[in-house]
């Protein structure tokens, strides 16, 4: 079981908690009681109290999704064949590799944390960054998930077909901007071991 | 919303099988997990909170009144300002939505709106965009993606002189 030696090593879990707790976690703390004070001073107590309600369902309805979304995105980073990925939606894919995208964004299910999660491993597997823009808007504007939940009972079924129909072109043309914009691009966890190093084995 | 937690619970299941079939070593996917947890879960907490007094912030009834058919194109711009500044999942924005459509808002602003929403949402840049991707994919993307709201409202906007198919009939 030697395996999981890395969760005993003081210097990984140091990083775990500097990862968590850093000085990007106390930033969003303070906007959170900054907010909060601003809402109590224009709003009122009872709307405070409403909206940490709210957050607290929220909240309890997120966090399973987010245990299993972690989960998938994990089991996915070391099963997944990368060379096919860059194959698929990598620098040469051309039109193909942003349409495969957008497909891919159109039906993943999940919120954002799955989405995200996966966009990740997909830019760490070599995917090209058009289709990553592709992906990431596609799962926004065209998910079909959301557009069943949300959009159809909240604004009725043709305004939903419509909404789609109308998108259906714009990841695509991000992903095409994103290809053509002269920018660098350095993703979170390139060039890091993080849980690669022993996947090969 | 349990479509979304049972679909998930079943790619999850199913790609447990392929990895105990393969005899997959499963000691990188707790790290992986761990990592990406500790990487998420504590600043959500926190942007959850401030996404929630924020929301009760924002002035619908007033941006309600800058989106109506009178308006014409000059609503495109509005509403996707508006989906800006809505930093909250989709039950707060549906419902803004929702808000807007009933006091009369055109279905090319309510495109814009949902559209703009849906691909800037703020709390998703904060609680995962930048955490897991990083700062200069979040450059990226958001120069690449500008336009989408309002070409989106345009093109609704377009169809909308031809046929008023895609009204939105909204929840009451």
């Amino acid at each position: 079981m030697g395996r999981f030696e890395f969760l005993k090593s003081p210097e990984w879990r140091r990083e775990v908690t500097e990862v968590a707790f850093g000085r990007s976690f106390w930033g969003f703390l303070a906007a959170a009681v900054a907010f909060g004070v601003l809402c109590w001073a224009v709003r009122g107590e009872a709307v405070v109290r409403e909206a940490l309600g709210h957050d607290l369902g929220l909240l309890v309805s997120l966090l399973p999704r987010v245990l299993i979304a972690l989960s998938i995105a994990a089991l996915i980073w070391v099963l997944l064949p990368r060379d096919r990925i860059s194959g698929l939606v990598g620098k040469e894919s051309g039109l193909k590799g942003l349409a495969v995208a957008t497909l891919a964004g159109t039906v993943t299910p999940g919120g954002p944390s799955s989405a995200y999660a996966l966009l990740s491993v997909l830019g760490l597997s070599g995917a090209d960054r058009g289709a990553m823009v592709a992906y990431i808007t596609s799962w926004a504007t065209l998910g079909l998930q959301r557009i069943l939940v949300w959009d159809v009972p909240f604004m009725g079924p043709e305004f939903a077909s419509l909404r789609f129909a109308i998108s259906l072109p714009l990841p695509i043309i991000a992903g095409m901007i994103a290809r053509r914009l002269p920018l660098t691009l350095r993703l979170k966890g390139a060039g890091e071991e993080s849980g690669k190093a022993e996947a090969g084995a | 919303m349990s479509i979304g937690i049972l679909s998930l619970g079943a790619v999850l299941i199913a790609l447990l099988a392929v990895a105990i079939r393969r005899g997959q070593d499963f000691a990188p996917v707790v790290r992986r997990f761990t990592e990406q947890f500790a990487m998420l879960v504590p600043r959500m907490l926190c942007a959850l909170v401030a996404a929630g007094f924020i929301a009760e912030l924002i002035p619908k009834e007033a941006i309600a009144r800058l989106l109506g058919h009178d308006a014409g194109l000059i609503a495109v711009p509005v509403a996707a300002a508006a989906g800006l500044i809505v930093p909250a999942g989709p039950v707060i924005a549906f419902a803004i939505a929702a808000v807007f459509a009933r006091s009369g808002a055109s279905t090319a602003a309510l495109v814009t709106f949902v559209t703009s929403w849906s691909i800037f949402a703020a709390h998703r840049v904060l609680i995962y965009e930048i955490p897991l991707l990083g700062a200069s994919f979040l450059r990226l993307r958001i120069l690449s993606v500008l336009a989408v709201p309002l070409l989106a409202g345009i093109l609704t906007y377009a169809v909308s002189l031809l046929s008023p198919y895609g009204a939105a009939v909204p929840i009451h």
